[in-house]
């Protein structure tokens, strides 16, 4: 047996090795062949094997979703070519397929659910964060959280009989009887289903997103600027807009992508409420009050009817159109996020 | 205080540590002046800036019951509504034909319970061992399936019902509840696999490296040191991730949909759901009836699985022996 | 061009020399700038009275049931640096933040007196706000707001005090940044991002910004603690060249920068409960440090304690 002390030199060995049975002397050069013999007669090979086979099992999952999307899609885009991005015919019986209308009536919900969630829920998440009293901030929390745990049947069954009938008789007569924004956007016959109900319907899902998200960037803010801007003589509401507002702006623009982003992935509460219509106006009116369809909806009330073949080809390019939309959505958010928590850690290590 | 400098030419030259700031001359005299205009515009502009704060105070506040609004609006609505709807009956019978009274759920719960269930028995092991793979190994593979649960969240959910549609549907000519569990299941896996990838990440890396310097093989390690410690996260994301599920409609609705009572996974089956949908947009009375109780009972079971999932995380965060958690990834 | 500095040997280590720090002399107290350095007071001077600009009488700050500091009264001699010395824990950085109300928002109780000339600060209808625009405040690490420029940051008290003209912010700038010594340094750049400047040169921009304001007094919490030697010299020899225009009320942990800046030291050691803070003694700096008046004060100086 050899010894070797750190440079390499063959030493002579210590008396106290002496003492070690024989039978435990492993000679170094062995070592790494008896830690080989270890590992292969223990055969950690199940495990490795089993947790390739969880991650290869999901991959092919998605694959699979990406494969039987795209070509279920294929013979629609085939027919109709790139067009079918914008054109605004839907005709089962001339044959002729574009998704304007959803395109629009998507675009449409998502700004209005938009303006409508983002400055009540940047808002409650001031309140949470900065302005309400201890005891009150988490309590109130978890109460809007808990809009998101409905599921969003319950809130489309809500809207389809409880609202629809509101907006009917009350909110859209009312809103078409306002002098300027009367002519413009509310004109029309009230329906209760409309462009505007569905806006309303998302606007009230994505709230939680909004301010959950936008609490976190506000309390994240350190406690130091909000010190320097208050011993500078701010007041407290000074302090929230100049100095914690415009810090908080990065993870702020993530929440509102991912709300985004949640918005365009509900497809059955709007669906519910949003009249379906699947045919472009005459002229394009702008009116919110108008019966619409968005891509989402469109899936849902076509697919079930849509002949094997081309119209069905077409439904499944609705869907592929919206997954893209939605993905490349949340990717942009999470991409924002992960952005703004590295700032953030950069800005703690300065 | 001074300090001793070498230039380019070798001298040594002393140096004051701080430049010698002269202040121009009209910025002192002036100086008078302008504190005089500082204070006198603090004090006038201070009662508009707390009026300012005081409206921003209520407009914040009345933000947040804007928000609750509708919320309460909901479960107001679907409790006084269901609850009429709800005795003994509404849950062993099953659907009659429309405008017949005396119908039942029985058969959506046992569809759903059975849907779910499969759904949850396909998705919640492989996404947890797909966890376990992000746990350990860093390559690109990792990098994919990470990537891909982060998308997978954000997909609507009808993506999935079309797909399972067409693998399941399409062949076997029917609806089943077989294609119904698939659709669910495939919403399941990136909430668990994310979900159990940051219970595992949470337990210190020290202790695995510790059981590993011990001579214990991976799979040992990932028994006693990973499940274990992160138990109390995996079964908190499974809760949530079921959930999720028993609320979905999307993936359901070309997938499997039936009126009658069913357990055999081949054979369509109802949902909770489902029910809710065909009923609620019916004109008929009843159905809408039958839709709030159903809304109901769908609601109070979302509730008590979420209430469920807090509670068990609760008491991972108590009950945590982490405390000085310090997991690096 | 080389730079290689070497800090000359009268700084840092000897406690028991009066150290070359320039201080301003009486001729200089009526604000003129670039003061000379004039010779260090000696224990046979006594310091000329200036009055005082800030007093504080029987001054206690407690949190819910913690009393953290108590029965405190001292004077803040306008024109002069006071230093608050002691270990931490004895409520120095509580007491400093009384004086410009910054507990108001943290549920701290404050009782006793807290004068700046004739106002009291405490008083029913005193507004905060406006205590904060006469008593300026720099913090331990530096703060300057991230988001925005050099200039936006030390005019950024002006805007939140209503000052609107152009002039007076140009004006109000350019004069704290010469007082901070930073002039010549970001005149060039006043539209960059604060984040290009070193930690002692943000320090240096937070000292600017508080005196934007034109603030009677300036508390500075441990201004040095979080920097490296040579941004610490620069920043006590700043403090000194201050002095000529604002009162300044400084903390620190450290003994040797107190001999070093101040002309009054205020001595906090824990009390008997081992949980409340409390003045021990109170007087010019030299006195306090070579003949305390107080045996704890005379441990604490020594090191023997603390």
């Amino acid at each position: 047996m050899k010894v070797f002390d750190q440079g390499g030199e063959a030493v002579a060995a210590p008396a106290l090795l002496e003492e070690v049975p024989p039978e435990h002397r492993v000679p170094v050069a062995g070592v790494r062949e008896a830690i080989a013999r270890h590992r292969a007669r223990r055969g950690g090979g199940t495990y490795t094997a089993l947790r390739w086979l969880g991650a290869s099992v999901f991959v092919a999952v998605l694959l699979a979703l990406v494969v039987t999307l795209v070509s279920g899609s294929s013979e629609a885009f085939r027919h109709s070519g790139l067009s079918f991005l914008w054109s605004g015919t839907w005709d089962d019986n001339r044959k002729v397929y574009g998704a304007g209308i959803f395109v629009v009536g998507t675009l449409v919900t998502t700004f209005v659910a938009l303006l409508l969630a983002v400055p009540i829920g940047v808002g409650s998440a001031a309140y949470l964060s900065e302005m309400a009293p201890c005891r009150l901030a988490q309590p109130l929390s978890v109460l809007i959280d808990l809009i998101a745990a409905v599921p969003s049947i319950v809130v489309g069954l809500w809207g389809l009989l409880v609202l629809v009938p509101l907006f009917e008789h009350h909110v859209e007569p009312w809103l078409s009887r306002l002098p300027l924004l009367g002519h413009l956007v509310f004109a029309g016959a009230p329906l209760g289903s409309s462009l505007l109900l569905a806006s309303v319907v998302l606007a009230v899902m994505i709230l939680p997103t909004v301010v959950a998200l936008s609490r976190t960037a506000l309390s994240g803010v350190p406690v130091a600027d909000r010190e320097a801007a208050r011993a500078l003589g701010a007041t407290r509401w000074q302090v929230t807009s100049r100095a914690v507002v415009p810090s908080a702006r990065s993870g702020i623009e993530a929440a509102v992508t991912l709300a985004m982003g949640r918005a365009l992935g509900e497809t059955i509460a709007v669906a519910m409420v949003v009249g379906n219509r699947v045919a472009m106006p005459h002229g394009l009116s702008t009116t919110l009050l108008a019966p619409g369809a968005t891509l989402g909806s469109a899936i849902i009330t076509t697919f079930g009817e849509a002949t094997p073949g081309l119209q069905r080809s077409a439904v499944i390019a609705v869907v592929v159109y919206l997954l893209a939309i939605s993905v490349a959505v949340n990717a942009a958010g999470q991409i924002l996020l992960r952005r703004r928590q590295r700032q953030r850690s950069a800005r703690v290590a300065a | 205080m001074t300090t001793l400098r070498t230039t380019d030419t070798g001298d040594v030259v002393v140096e004051e540590l701080l430049p010698a700031e002269v202040l121009p001359e009209h910025l002192a005299s002036g100086a008078a002046a302008r504190r005089a205009a500082i204070r006198q515009a603090a004090g006038r502009t201070l009662g508009r800036r707390r009026t300012a704060t005081r409206a921003s105070h209520v407009l914040c506040a009345l933000s947040v019951g804007i928000c609750l609004v509708p919320l309460v609006a909901l479960l107001a609505y679907t409790t006084a509504r269901g609850i009429h709807a709800i005795n003994l009956g509404f849950f062993v019978h099953d659907p009659t034909p429309p405008g017949i009274p005396g119908g039942g759920i029985r058969n959506a719960i046992a569809g759903s319970v059975l849907i779910v269930g499969l759904g949850a028995l396909m998705a919640i092991p492989i996404g947890i061992v797909a966890a376990l793979f992000l746990l350990e190994r860093r390559g690109r593979v990792a990098t994919i399936v990470r990537f891909g649960a982060d998308v997978l969240t954000g997909v609507p959910s009808i993506a999935m019902g079309i797909f399972a549609y067409a693998l399941l549907v399409e062949p076997l000519g029917h609806f089943s509840a077989l294609a119904g569990c698939f659709a669910l299941a495939v919403l399941m896996l990136p909430i668990v696999i994310r979900a159990s990838e940051s219970a595992m990440a949470s337990v210190p890396v020290d202790l695995r490296e510790a059981a590993l310097a011990l001579g214990a093989r991976r799979s040992r390690v990932a028994r006693s040191v990973v499940l274990r410690g992160a138990m109390a996260g995996l079964v908190t994301g499974s809760l949530l991730a079921i959930a999720r599920a028993v609320g979905e409609t999307a993936p359901l609705l070309f997938t499997t949909s039936s009126d009658l009572f069913n357990l055999s996974p081949l054979q369509p089956t109802g949902s909770l759901p489902l029910t809710i949908y065909a009923n609620g947009t019916q004109a008929f009375p009843e159905a809408q009836q039958i839709a709030w109780g159903t809304a109901f009972t769908l609601l109070v079971l979302v509730l008590l699985l979420s209430i469920a999932a807090r509670i068990v995380a609760g008491r991972l965060a108590r009950g945590s022996r982490w405390d000085n958690s310090r997991s690096k990834r | 061009m080389t730079q290689d500095t070497v800090t000359s040997e009268t700084q840092t280590e000897q406690p028991d020399m009066p150290t070359a720090v320039p201080t301003p002399d009486g001729a200089a107290l009526d604000g003129a700038a670039g003061s000379s350095p004039a010779r260090p007071p000696r224990l046979s001077d006594p310091l000329p009275d200036t009055g005082n600009a800030v007093t504080l009488q029987g001054v206690g700050v407690s949190f819910g049931d913690h009393q953290v500091v108590r029965d405190v009264s001292f004077n803040l001699a306008r024109n002069r640096v006071t230093a608050l010395v002691g270990p931490s824990g004895c409520g120095k950085t509580t007491l400093l933040r009384a004086i410009n109300r910054l507990h108001d928002d943290a549920g701290g109780t404050v009782s006793g007196s807290i004068r700046i000339g004739d106002l009291d600060v405490y008083a029913k209808d005193t507004q905060p706000e406006l205590v904060r625009s006469r008593v300026g405040m720099v913090f331990q690490r530096p703060n300057p707001f991230p988001n925005m420029s050099i200039f936006e940051n030390v005019v950024s008290g002006l805007r939140f005090n209503g000052v609107r003209s152009k002039t007076i912010l140009r004006e109000a700038a350019e004069s704290a940044l010469h007082h901070a010594a930073l002039w010549e340094l970001v005149k060039d750049r006043l539209h960059s991002p604060a984040g290009v400047l070193s930690g002692g040169q943000q320090q240096r921009l937070c000292i600017a910004r508080a005196l934007a304001v034109e603030p009677e007094v300036l508390l500075m919490d441990e201004p040095c603690s979080a920097l490296d030697p040579i941004a610490t010299a620069k920043i006590e020899e700043l403090i000194a060249r201050l002095a000529a225009d604002v009162t300044v009320c400084l903390v620190t942990h450290n003994m040797f920068q107190a001999r070093r800046v101040s002309h009054y030291t205020a001595v906090f050691l824990l009390g008997d409960d081992r949980r409340t803070g409390q003045l021990i003694e109170y007087g010019q700096t030299d006195h306090v440090f070579e003949v305390p008046m107080d045996l704890r004060t005379k441990a604490y100086v020594t090191g023997q304690m603390g």
